[in-house]
């Protein structure tokens, strides 16, 4: 007996059953990666990254199934007591995956609501960052500083999620507070006049200035300017640099809170000993 | 109409040590060509404090640099249109009757357009003043545009002409039978191309901006029709996107309900 035959190990029919399983993998595995790939590129360029990520996954999951199912033929498998067995074995798994099977369905939910897509920037708990992905299980956010943040499609579903890219302007409030003594219309004007010249503001839906209180030391306003979506970072950190530098050539005043000190008796007044008088020997020179 | 004095449209050689210094509208810029590269520099006027110095820029103001394969030192300036839809806002409301066509002069201001001669490769495109942006549609949907304000002048010969500015016919007809409050609107320039007459002045082909009612879009038809005096072969930009079709669009209506004094 010839030990090297690996005929006298296995029958020839299994050999050739595994060649042919191996060359459905070989040849059907490259292909389905090259159609999701050209799905991917193709929705892309044609609608957008978040329709691509989506047409790629469904090539890809649709094409593994196919070719499992493919490979279980090859083997001799059939799927009929499978399929009858699935429903025990789902409800085994069910059980046993709740919170995975949950995020699959929460999943299914976020692509047909679509709360927002890839490329969107999303606050979700405070949490702020790009959408890379959505995924089975969960959406995979990019945070400003650079951090990977993973969040279950469940959690997603649960709680609410602010979209801050979903419409093409946004308004930027800016809380500018005044001294009692200055003359509101004066500022009015001189906001207005801020406004008109930054450069991410836009003229249309105009800025706005509301009375917001008599605050406890201040003229509490809010003044309200729109920006395009991609611009609202650059409104927000210019325009109250200039408002500041502004007020300061104008000379409103911006209070702040002041602290009086006391020596324990509000009715006396704090005792204070000159120790080394600058001042006075500064004008006497 | 008088003469444009200042004509920098055309191909102008470069040197390397004295800079090619244009100043048109708000827009001051220098010009070199130094190692093989173009340099180019440009400020503003209400961004420099005092006169501004033909010789060189400003310390503030940084130079750019273009390597260019073969380029040449020959640039190309032109005049362009924004490249951004405009907000034509007139000074004072215009009311036009049912059935009723006028005709219109809007002074807009141009963008100047630096190539290089040999090849036309666009190097960099500037406003002759800066301009505010505005949105045009709704807070759900519409077009980021540039804001300017036009006198809507019904005749233009009395008026001074200007270097940064182009001047727009424009053919406004009310076929609807309510009355057309011409406040602002949508001015789709993309389309329209740049002539210059005898004087210098810059002219744009004839726009047509019929409207039909609040409810429907306006259409909007380049004619191609050229002012008195202008002809086919005066033309020195061609327009941005080369579509000679009507088009259909929203140009009068604007709304922002929920964005008033009433929206948190």
């Amino acid at each position: 007996m010839d030990l090297f035959n690996i005929y006298n190990y296995i029958s020839e029919e299994t050999v050739f059953q595994a060649v042919r399983v191996l060359l459905i993998i070989a040849i059907s595995f490259p292909v389905l990666l090259l159609l999701r790939n050209w799905a991917r590129s193709f929705f892309t360029k044609k609608y957008a990254s978040h329709y691509g990520m989506l047409a790629g996954k469904v090539v890809f999951y649709t094409g593994l199934v196919i070719m499992i199912v493919m490979v279980m033929g090859q083997l001799g498998i059939s799927l009929a007591p499978l399929l009858a067995g699935a429903g025990i074995v789902g409800v085994a798994l069910g059980f046993a995956s709740q919170t995975s099977v949950s995020n699959i369905i929460s999943g299914l939910f976020l692509i047909a609501e679509q709360p927002f897509k890839v490329d969107d920037i999303i606050n979700v708990n405070g949490t702020i960052g790009i959408v890379m992905s959505i995924d089975v299980l969960s959406v995979k956010l990019r945070t400003f500083d650079n951090m990977f943040v993973r969040i279950p499609n469940e959690t997603i579903i649960k709680t609410e999620v602010i979209n801050l890219t979903r419409f093409p302007i946004r308004r930027f409030n800016a809380k500018v507070s005044v001294a009692y003594k200055e003359d509101v219309g004066k500022v009015r004007e001189i906001l207005m006049e801020v406004a008109e010249k930054n450069k991410y503001s836009l003229s249309e839906p105009e800025p706005q200035i509301i009375f917001e209180a008599f605050g406890t030391s201040s003229i509490d306003l809010d003044f309200r300017i729109w920006a395009p979506v991609n611009e609202w970072i650059f409104l927000k950190n210019t325009i109250q640099e200039e408002i500041k530098k502004k007020f300061d050539e104008e000379s409103i005043e911006i209070p702040f809170p002041h602290v009086s000190l006391y020596a324990g008796q509000d009715t006396e007044a704090m005792p204070i000993e000159i120790i080394n008088s600058v001042v006075q020997q500064e004008e006497a020179d | 109409m008088s003469e444009v004095k200042n004509s920098i449209w055309g191909t102008h050689p470069l040197g390397d040590k004295e800079p090619y210094f244009v100043d048109v509208g708000a827009l001051n810029l220098w010009m070199l060509y130094r190692n093989e590269e173009i340099w180019i520099a440009y400020c503003y006027d209400e961004e420099v404090e005092g006169k501004v110095d033909p010789s060189a820029p400003p310390e503030k103001t940084d130079w750019q640099r273009w390597a260019h394969k073969s380029g040449g030192n020959e640039v190309q300036i032109l005049p362009a249109f924004a490249d951004l839809p405009l907000i034509v806002q007139s000074e004072y409301s215009l009311k036009v009757s049912p059935y009723t066509t006028i005709q219109i002069y809007s002074r807009v201001p141009l963008w100047i357009s630096i190539s290089i001669a040999k090849n036309e490769y666009s190097l960099i495109e500037l406003p002759a003043t800066k301009l505010s942006k505005t949105w045009f549609g709704t807070p759900i949907e519409g077009e980021l545009c540039y804001h300017v304000t036009t006198k809507a002048r019904r005749d233009l010969s009395k008026t001074t002409p200007e270097d940064y500015l182009l001047s727009c016919p424009i053919t406004i007809s009310n076929r609807s039978a309510e009355e057309l409050t011409f406040e602002s609107f949508c001015f789709r320039v993309e389309r329209l191309g740049i002539y210059k007459d005898t004087n210098g002045v810059l002219w744009a082909d004839e726009t047509e901006i019929t409207y039909h009612g609040e409810e429907q879009h306006s259409d909007i038809i380049m004619t191609g029709k050229l002012p008195k005096g202008i002809t086919k072969d005066m033309q020195i930009s061609k327009p941005r996107k080369q579509i000679h079709k009507s088009l259909a669009t929203r140009t009068f209506q604007r709304l922002f309900e929920d964005t008033d004094i009433l929206g948190r």
